[in-house]
């Protein structure tokens, strides 16, 4: 017999809540994704596959895909080195370092847009001298990159800051005096244990940055088949009222969005698993736990 | 190998957590670092594996200056006190770890390798968890893995942080006899760190007791004991009674207070074992109330009160049943050992006066 639970609600009011929940799911969130799929479909099978394979639609695809390559090595770097200093020494600016690190989460992705035009365009601060060595940055790949980078900074290392210095110095420590390198400690110790929260990241940052539209619309200058990204075709086609293209569009981008959930759900599951070993009392002798397996 | 450790400072920023330690460390000795928590023995274990860095000072390791040899070079086994086991290897993988990381041309093969640890696994008598992972042993098992796995690349040093601290009391007794034993058979130097007296005490060749940032004394455990060096030694390792007292000469009155400020005012101590009660008034005893009495296992504590305070004293049982003391009644505090202090400085007052009992 399950013990029964006395300071529970009373089941109307349990009703309640799981009926307002998941009514919003469907409204706001499944009867979107299901419309999207339904008027991708509306004429067949064929005119939506003919509507992928259009040559701009597939230069857009080729686009979203290089800027996320691009753009996620990049995160990698700085993600990695902004949660190791954060995790592991005290510096002059580290709080300012973590507030700066949540900026982009803040700032309109709009007005990121603006800031690299400001920079980088033909009136900005650099554009004189851009201009004289021909250097092309707004309205190409390099301003997209860039916009995306701003955008995208923030996923990697959040996830990683936290996870780091929960796991503290020790292992490093250990691994250190039994004679291994710096570069050793890293791959045979750090890495291994962060894995999976740097995974998690990855696939926020990359969801972001395939689907990112305001700042990247920003500096894009919408040419087509040359600096349009997947989200910025799809708005391009809607206004053509060309909805069956609109919409296969958007059904890829959908996709990618479910895909990243299977995947962000079955990282999460082994992050938590981690998470479980890691905090495993450690500190009181348990035989339950030896005797085990 | 030998340590020594010259003039070692360290601060982190205003806070002085090591203030000019010296400390000598020959092959072969077990030495136990004791002092409560915040008194710096943390960082002086730390300094001498190289993974703190002295303010001023040097670290010798065998007579050759190692003060700025990276970690890796100095080639100590440090245990961590939560043993830092590599969670993402088997134990068999945690154990290898130090030994699969040498430059190429000193890696053993993976046959010497498997070897070494199995025979490493047997002397923690472990070889049975070969494959299992940190997550699935308790903690003691852990521990002697950690041991292991710092054992690997047969270390000049061996350094313990607080090793038994998260273990219960049980494990704790067992572990300690043990790496008493393993200290006996590999002919290296070890250092530990504990703020338990009883382990210091039951475990060390020679106890180094600290506070707050400097060495109050070094000595062997008898030593520490029985002769503590200074009123913090007296107070940290075990009970002590307090008695203020006056110094003249070589005499040293007990139980009469002097004026605040005086320069004659001392405080004597007194081991609560050191005190026997007597029925009968005497020049060398006090007057005292008992106030409580309850038997702790071997020994029957009796609390006594004399002028508003409250003393401790230790019986056998045996002398208890002798006295049969009951609670309410006045009885005599006869002192068999004591030291005086003024200060800090321990007074050469072996006669002693009990001023007021008379």
């Amino acid at each position: 017999m399950t013990p029964r639970r006395v300071n529970t609600e009373s089941w109307p009011v349990r009703l309640l809540l799981c009926v307002l929940a998941l009514g919003f799911l469907f409204f706001f969130l499944g009867l979107p994704l299901l419309s999207v799929f339904v008027e991708a479909f509306k004429q067949g099978f064929g005119p939506y596959f003919e509507a992928l394979c259009d040559a701009d639609t597939r230069s857009a695809i080729t686009l979203t895909l290089v800027i996320a390559v691009m753009v996620l090595p990049l995160n990698i770097l700085f993600g990695l080195s902004a949660a190791w200093a954060i995790a592991r020494f005290d510096f002059r600016g580290k709080s300012l370092l973590i507030t700066l690190i949540d900026l982009p989460f803040a700032v309109s992705p709009v007005v990121a847009g603006l800031l690299f035009i400001l920079i980088f365009g033909r009136q900005g601060f650099l554009g004189d001298w851009l201009g004289a060595h021909d250097i092309k940055i707004i309205f190409a790949l390099p301003g997209m990159v860039l916009a995306t980078m701003f955008v995208t900074v923030p996923y990697i290392a959040r996830e990683l800051i936290p996870l780091m210095q929960a796991q503290g110095r020790d292992e490093e420590e250990a691994a250190v005096s039994l004679g291994a390198s710096g570069l050793q400690m890293f791959w045979r110790v750090t890495l291994p244990n962060i894995k999976w929260g740097l995974l998690y990241g990855v696939i926020l940052a990359n969801a972001r940055a395939m689907g990112e539209f305001g700042a990247v619309s920003v500096v894009s200058g919408h040419i087509r088949g040359m600096t349009n990204t997947l989200p910025l075709h799809v708005e391009i086609l809607y206004n053509e009222y060309n909805s069956v293209g609109a919409f296969a569009a958007a059904s890829v981008l959908a996709l990618l969005a479910l895909v990243t959930l299977v995947a962000k759900t079955i990282v999460e599951w082994r992050m938590a698993r981690e998470i479980a070993m890691l905090s495993a009392d450690l500190s009181i002798e348990n035989p339950a736990v030896a005797a085990k397996s | 190998m030998s340590i020594e450790v010259k003039n070692i400072s360290k601060r982190f920023g205003n806070f002085v957590a090591l203030d000019d330690v010296s400390l000598e460390i020959p092959t072969g000795e077990l030495v136990a670092l004791l002092g409560p928590s915040g008194c710096g023995k943390t960082t002086l274990l730390r300094i001498i594996a190289g993974m703190e860095s002295a303010s001023a000072g040097t670290v010798m390791f065998h007579g050759e200056e190692a003060t700025n040899v990276p970690t890796r070079e100095r080639q100590v086994g440090f245990v961590f006190q939560h043993y830092a086991l590599f969670r993402h290897m088997s134990v068999f993988e945690n154990v290898a770890f130090g030994l699969r990381v040498k430059p190429r041309g000193e890696r053993p093969s993976e046959k010497q390798i498997r070897e070494r640890v199995m025979h490493l696994l047997s002397l923690v008598q472990l070889e049975w968890l070969a494959d299992r992972y940190p997550s699935q042993l308790s903690g003691g098992q852990r521990q002697r893995i950690a041991l292991a796995r710092a054992l690997a690349v047969e270390p000049k040093v061996l350094l313990l942080d607080e090793p038994f601290g998260a273990l219960d009391t049980q494990v704790r007794k067992e572990l300690r006899r043990w790496l008493r034993h393993l200290h006996d058979e590999m002919h290296i130097a070890s250092v530990f760190v504990t703020h338990d007296q009883e382990e210091a005490l039951e475990v060390a060749d020679r106890v180094v007791v600290m506070n707050k940032g400097h060495i109050e004394q070094i000595g062997s455990p008898d030593e520490v004991y029985s002769a503590p060096a200074t009123p913090f030694v007296y107070r940290f390792l075990g009970n002590v009674n307090v008695f203020r007292s006056r110094v003249h000469g070589t005499w040293a009155e007990i139980d009469r207070a002097p004026e605040p400020g005086s320069k004659d005012e001392a405080l004597a101590f007194v081991r609560p074992h050191d005190i026997d009660i007597q029925r009968e008034a005497s020049a060398d005893a006090l007057a005292a109330r008992i106030v409580h009495i309850q038997a702790i296992g071997p020994q029957v504590r009796v609390e006594v009160e004399h002028q508003g305070e409250i003393f401790e004293v230790d019986l056998t049982r045996e002398r208890h049943e002798q006295l049969a003391l009951a609670e309410g009644e006045t009885v005599w505090l006869r002192p068999r050992a004591l030291r005086v202090f003024q200060g800090e400085q321990l007074v050469d007052a072996q006669t002693f006066d009990l001023g007021a009992g008379i």
